[in-house]
């Protein structure tokens, strides 16, 4: 069947995923200068910021594919949508757990609650996780698709409020990716990024962020594509399921 | 039985769709007056959890007062799950909602109706609890700024819990699949909502600058989750 091999297209996005990881690999420690104050810890953070844009891009993708379902219900929109918000969760939880590897040196804990992003991040991640309670709940296919689109529209609701509470609420641990924050208490954290001021040290950053992001949007999109793939053989064997049942009822009557 | 002609998702409300509205939160207060049983529950399952804390607590009368607030929204939020189950587990028991379903009215009313007569019934609750608190905390919940930070967080939640209630009572797991759902889409909502009420339960009035930030959060969750409930509701009601 034609199904068991990769099509064209899945190839030529896992190669570009495998290919584009390995030069952000390269670039973030080799090209990227050594942080001042933090030193390789720092270089982290190239993965953390790319695996946290994915994540964002990945629910909006789930959105679109939401809306789209209840527009005009179909079982594609339904798997871009399942799709989409289980690898964003996946980008999700290398975020948090590349931020928390990071908070370690800089805050000297892995956790803190009183960080605004890590608190709505967290609250975001419970929000979709729930997101397979509700599939996991209902048998009806039809039915599923309609409340996961239905669930997955509100949930978006949570990533606005996440961006909107990042952007205006001061957090005074949390580094501003563009800028910086200067915060005598915790000086280090906050001056780590300083260098995103115009510099020559602080291109090269962004220039390897750059890189890290780009990298990581392929590596989405090579597993978005492996993911359907994956739920169409899925959709085959129950559909082969059925069949040899049905087969076999009517052998048996 | 689904109306092809109701189902559009948008429509602009004018005076049928709010005689509907009305209709429906008129039938719910009159259910509600006649058999008490959201309110009642609501209220027991509150005083139950708040003693039950004050007992945890009890060794340090000062490390209750810092944490009220936050048990204040918990109680708000927890009893809320009951009463949102209790008010569309009747609809289903008694099979109303079909028949509500084949009238010729807009699903967005059946919904605006439910979140404001649900959000009634939380705002007694909140009544209550507020006293409660005034006397077990000594902290001013009283004041007028409280209570509409209380009154703002309640439509939001509810008008997040009526959309999230109305699935999962049509599932297999109902009851128990709402707070996994509904309190972390609640959060972002309850966060800000809860650092309002925090900072006016100083002698000093905060700034309105102080408390600009987490009001217009609160706000845009209400506004937001309203509009998407407003448009997708036809979709979790259709069976």
């Amino acid at each position: 069947m034609e199904l068991t091999r990769l099509n064209r297209n899945v190839r030529i996005l896992n190669w570009a995923a495998f290919v584009t990881i390995s030069i952000a690999l390269l670039i973030v420690f080799f090209y990227a200068p050594t942080e001042r104050t933090m030193g390789n810890v720092q270089r982290i953070f190239y993965f953390h910021v790319g695996a946290a844009w994915v994540g964002a891009v990945a629910f909006f993708i789930a959105l679109i594919a939401g809306a789209s379902y209840l527009r005009r219900p179909s079982k594609k929109w339904d798997t871009v949508a399942v799709a989409s918000v289980e690898i964003g969760l996946v980008f999700l939880t290398m975020a948090i757990v590349a931020g928390s590897v990071w908070g370690k040196p800089a805050w000297n804990t892995w956790w803190n609650w009183s960080s605004v992003r890590l608190t709505t991040i967290t609250i975001a991640w419970l929000t979709y996780a729930a997101y397979f309670m509700l599939r996991g709940a209902i048998e009806d296919e039809e039915k599923r698709g309609r409340f996961a689109a239905v669930y997955v529209i509100a949930a978006f609701v949570t990533i606005i409020l996440s961006y909107l509470s990042i952007r205006f609420v001061n957090d005074l641990l949390h580094p501003v990716v563009v800028g910086g924050t200067a915060n005598p208490q915790t000086g280090q954290a906050a001056d780590s990024l300083q260098e995103f001021a115009p510099g020559v040290e602080s291109t090269r950053m962004v220039l390897s962020l750059n890189a890290s992001v780009i990298a990581f949007s392929f590596l989405y999109a090579a597993w978005m594509v492996n993911r359907i793939r994956l739920q169409r053989f899925m959709d085959e064997a129950s559909n082969l399921k059925m069949r040899v049942v049905s087969r076999l009822q009517g052998d048996l009557s | 039985m689904s109306e092809k002609e109701n189902n559009s998702s948008f429509i602009i409300p004018n005076s049928a769709f709010w005689s509907s509205v009305w209709a429906i939160v008129w039938k719910d207060l009159q259910i509600e007056k006649h058999t008490r049983q959201i309110v009642s529950v609501m209220i027991m399952f509150s005083l139950v959890t708040v003693i039950m804390f004050n007992f945890a607590l009890e060794a340090n009368l000062a490390a209750a007062r810092e944490v009220a607030t936050g048990l204040l929204w918990a109680t708000i939020l927890l009893a809320g799950t009951l009463g949102l189950n209790r008010s569309l587990a009747i609809e289903r028991e008694n099979q109303t909602m079909e028949a509500i379903l084949m009238a010729p009215i807009n699903r967005s009313a059946i919904y605006l109706g439910k979140v404001i007569s649900t959000t009634v019934f939380v705002l007694i609750l909140e009544a209550i609890l507020v006293f409660i608190f005034i006397i077990f905390f000594n902290k001013p919940y009283w004041r007028p700024q409280v209570i509409l930070v209380l009154f703002l967080g309640t439509i939001g939640y509810i008008a997040a819990g009526v959309l999230v209630t109305s699935m999962t009572i049509q599932t297999r797991t109902r009851e128990v699949l709402l707070p996994v759902l509904l309190l972390p889409l609640s959060l972002p909502l309850v966060l800000p909502a809860a650092t309002i009420v925090s900072s006016y339960m100083f002698p000093q009035l905060p700034e309105l600058a102080e408390i600009q930030t987490p009001l217009s959060l609160v706000l845009v969750y209400d506004l937001l989750m309203l509009a998407v409930g407003f448009l997708t509701y036809h979709y979790v009601v259709e069976s």
